[in-house]
């Protein structure tokens, strides 16, 4: 079906904007709400589950080198269930791929294009990830690991940019109210960790396989680092005011000021985080398509393409009726969804798996 | 001379029809008489062809065919006639080996068939028939006016040499020979083209270029099946990856320097008769960012021309785009001095961004495409009215604001840094796209064109190699080259795709250093 290879350090960046993308945008203030000033610990609490379903998706491929979940669940757990199971699974991709577009159109139509239909962002975007996906994974991973360094060079930019108007004060007093705040923040963030349960569909196309634990492991901690980095720019910048604002990093890049020039630069940063949203909307759209494709036993995933597309543009406006609504979801169920699909489902394949392999080999050396 | 020929073929064909006993395949007859008129039909009408019947050494009736000014008169009178002609005949000897004697022509070939005597006067051989012989004799004696070896007019430089390729393929394939001794140069050749009969040369080093592109390259020449090949573009159309692509996927070049630089990283050249330009395969997207004179100089100054060129290349993608851009959506992202005195020039214009910049980047492509088409005597009439009517004219009249013809006069400039003509057209037509997306989405419009591009480049491949190699798959040993320029000395491997089958091109440790010993110790 995927006859194109990639190697681990194209999935690795593959992966890091599938989760930073929109973590950016919106964990500083989730986290701040809980966490206040300890927002930056928050992060690194949350990537232990990150680290948990990279093993546990590592450890699952090892079983099955060759196939993605939706193929070996049906072979850990029967038939049935298993197409049950990856069902949940899909719904819970594309609807997690609408929810992405959706945040991604909101958050152009609230600050650059006000006046633009949201249709008209969302239809445009997705259609842009239909074509790469229409590439295949080989392309996909090239062009995300052209757009890594767009990415993330300007977002190390930010620190000397911002660093005249860093209060470092801001970060204390540490710990004030114990560990409680940091780990309630962590909650929410770990929601975007889980989704390092993804490369379970990258891994079995993987050039070199054996390294496939040590860049899911390096992906899980670049993206703590910059979440960690990323909550201390805006700790610095807006203080404890960050929990109010709904894009914090974006208010936070209104301050550059050099020389009288290079000032409101917002557009620019939209510009380069529409790459990284990009990238993470063909990654899911590139899962979806290829998941259903292997779901319903077609031979090829591309013909499928196109109507996944129309399904993620009305799924953007199905599944959230506002961004009100949306911010509540996200607080409220997305963390415990998405561990659920993510992390406990993979634990169960792989808890199921292991038993009966051991199992098997039990009854044949007995 | 190649219509001459085409009808010559023609003429071929439909006696084929008429006379159903010579066929270009069939074997020469027996008898000189029947062969004679076999030539006479077949040459009909064509007053180019020349037949000068004699006698072999006063008895052996004999006829040579040639084609006029495509074969050397006075070598055949000296060569050919004169000791034929003259010279008595040693009885003792065979006929046959006779004549090769007394021929004092370098090339001498019996041929056989009549396809084979055909193409022997075509190509400009003349071809000796003679009594009692059921085959003739090509002599190699084509001489045909060529131009002489010139400075290349589309790749200039300051430094490296000064030769170009010829329309002639003999000369552009002894060029590569002149720079490559080594016997490893392979130049295997083929006639593509059923009316035009184009010699096409596939150039290559054996044991550094792998042998899977070598196939993979006369397969696909092989394929082609057409009238006639007047030009390397004709090949380069019929055997490039993705037809549907803006981007050159295969690099032409008039320069023997570049050529053999490619030959010896294990790409392959293709030769073709009748054109300066040669092919060269695969290529990656860098390649036709880089000039032949990155090679000729320092590796500082190389690394510093490089990086200003990737700089006006994108420039020259997206300049308009921006300034469209910013001035329609994002006016805030200016410094206030610079918005207004952009707003005062753009008071009196009656249009809009887009429409201005749209008008004015074709009114600049309309300047360049009538400047090299146009007769060498008025080209000082496009200038003069190019610099009044648009520069100055518009402006006063405010038709067009002083910023924008900033900005166009910059693109234009700055595509014309990109040192492949064929990118730099590429870049221009990509350019009206994203001024498009930028007038109607701003700087998200630019950024999703980029996306789309950048999609679309890494989704292409040259005879395999990935277009972006070594960004995207990235190859960090192969950014010497790409993104930088690494000293000489640092270069040791040849690019990872094309060179695999032979990696080390030079000693390792290089290095240039006082301690190495050579001088003069004081």
């Amino acid at each position: 079906m995927e006859k194109g290879k990639i190697s681990s350090l194209q999935m690795a960046m593959m992966m890091y904007p599938a989760i930073v993308a929109t973590a950016i945008l919106s964990v500083p203030s989730i986290t701040a709400a809980y966490a206040e000033q300890d927002l930056w610990l928050s992060p690194i609490l949350a990537s232990l589950t990150g680290f948990a379903t990279a093993y546990i998706a590592v450890r699952l491929h090892k079983l099955y080198p060759s196939q993605t979940v939706i193929q070996f669940s049906e072979q850990i757990i029967g038939r049935i269930p298993g197409k049950v199971l990856s069902f949940f699974i899909l719904v819970y991709c594309i609807q997690s791929t609408g929810q992405i577009t959706r945040a991604y159109g909101e958050f152009i139509v609230t600050f650059f294009l006000f006046k633009t239909p949201l249709i008209v962002i969302i239809a445009s975007m997705v259609l842009l990830c239909a074509v790469v996906v229409y590439g295949g994974v080989e392309v996909l991973g090239r062009a995300a690991q052209l757009f890594f360094p767009v990415f993330v060079v300007p977002l190390i930019l930010l620190i000397p940019l911002l660093s005249p108007n860093f209060e470092i004060g801001n970060i204390l007093p540490i710990l004030e109210g114990g560990m409680m705040p940091p780990i309630k923040g962590a909650i929410m963030p770990s929601a975007w960790f889980t989704e390092i349960f993804l490369i379970l569909f990258f891994l079995p196309f993987l050039a070199d396989r054996e390294k496939g634990m040590k860049y899911g492991m390096i992906t899980v901690f670049v993206v703590m680092i910059t979440l960690v980095v990323v909550n201390l720019i805006v700790l610095f910048v807006l203080g404890i005011t960050t929990a109010s604002k709904e894009y914090p990093l974006m208010i936070a890049s209104r301050y550059i000021s050099y020389a009288d020039f290079f000032e409101n630069l917002d557009a620019v940063i939209m510009a380069i985080w529409i790459v990284g949203a990009f990238v993470k909307i063909s990654v899911f759209y590139y899962v979806v398509a290829l998941g259903t494709a292997q779901w319903l036993n077609l031979s090829d995933y591309r013909p499928i393409i196109w109507p996944i597309g129309i399904l993620i543009v009305q799924f953007s406006f199905w599944s959230l009726p506002s961004t009100m609504e949306f911010s509540r979801y996200q607080n409220t169920a997305l963390p415990f969804y998405a561990n659920f699909i993510q992390v406990f489902i993979p634990l169960f394949l792989l808890v199921v798996a292991v038993v009966r392999k051991r199992k098997q080999i039990g009854s044949k050396t007995s | 001379m190649i219509r001459n020929m085409s009808k010559l073929l023609r003429k071929t064909k439909k006696k084929k029809q008429n006379q159903q006993e010579s066929k270009p395949q069939d074997a020469l007859h027996q008898s000189f008489n029947e062969n004679v008129e076999i030539f006479r039909s077949i040459y009909e009408n064509c007053s180019d062809v020349v037949f000068r019947p004699f006698s072999i050494f006063g008895k052996t009736r004999a006829m040579i065919i040639y084609i006029d000014g495509l074969s050397d008169v006075e070598g055949l009178d000296e060569n050919v006639l004169s000791p034929l002609m003259q010279e008595t005949a040693n009885e003792s000897q065979p006929f046959n080996e006779l004549l090769e004697n007394k021929l004092p022509v370098s090339n001498v070939k019996k041929v056989n068939l009549l396809a084979d005597c055909i193409e022997s006067i075509s190509t400009g051989n003349p071809i000796l028939l003679y009594e009692g012989g059921s085959d003739g004799f090509s002599l190699s004696l084509a001489k045909w006016e060529k131009r002489s070896i010139e400075e290349p007019a589309a790749e200039s430089g300051i430094r490296g040499p000064r030769e170009g390729f010829t329309e002639s393929l003999q000369v552009s394939t002894a060029q590569l020979r002149r720079i490559i001794k080594s016997p490893a140069l392979k130049i295997q050749s083929m006639k593509i083209g059923s009316y035009t009969r184009t010699t096409v040369a596939l150039a290559y080093i054996e044991g550094v270029a792998d042998q899977t592109l070598i196939d993979e390259a006369t397969n696909r020449l092989q394929r082609i099946e057409i009238d006639g090949i007047l030009e390397s573009e004709y090949i380069e159309a019929l055997i490039e990856d993705n037809p549907y692509s803006p981007f050159p996927q295969i690099k032409s070049t008039e320069r023997p320097d570049v050529a053999c630089a490619n030959l010896l990283e294990g790409r392959i050249v293709i030769l073709v008769e009748g054109t300066p330009f040669t092919l060269i395969a695969p290529i990656s997207f860098f390649s036709l960012l880089q000039s032949q004179e990155d090679y000729y100089q320092s590796f500082m100054i190389s690394t510093f021309i490089r990086w200003l060129r990737y700089g006006f290349f994108v420039i020259s993608l997206l300049f308009p785009a921006l300034y469209v851009a910013v001035t329609t959506f994002h006016q805030e992202m200016l410094p206030q001095a610079l918005l207004l005195s952009i707003a005062a020039a753009r008071e009196t214009v009656p249009f809009p961004a887009l429409v201005e910049a749209l008008m004015m980047e074709i009114t600049f492509e309309a300047l360049r495409e009538a400047g090299v088409r146009l007769p060498k005597q008025v080209g000082s009439a496009i200038s003069i009215v190019g610099a009044l009517v648009i520069g100055q004219a518009a402006v006063q009249a405010g038709l067009v604001s002083a910023p924008m013809v900033i900005v166009v006069a910059i693109t234009g400039i700055a595509s014309f840094m990109i040192p492949s003509y064929i990118m730099a057209i590429s870049v221009r037509m990509l350019r009206f796209p994203i001024i498009f997306f930028a007038g109607t989405l701003g700087l998200l419009g630019i950024t999703m064109g980029i996306i789309a591009i950048a999609i679309h480049l890494c989704s292409l491949r040259s005879f395999g190699e990935p277009y972006l190699a070594p960004l995207a798959p990235l190859k960090g040993r192969e950014l010497k080259d790409a993104l930088w320029k690494s000293p000489l000395w640092k270069m040791g491997t040849r690019p990872h795709f094309t060179g695999e089958s032979n990696v080390y091109r030079q000693a390792q440790g290089q290095a240039p250093s006082s301690k190495k010993g050579g001088e003069s110790g004081n």
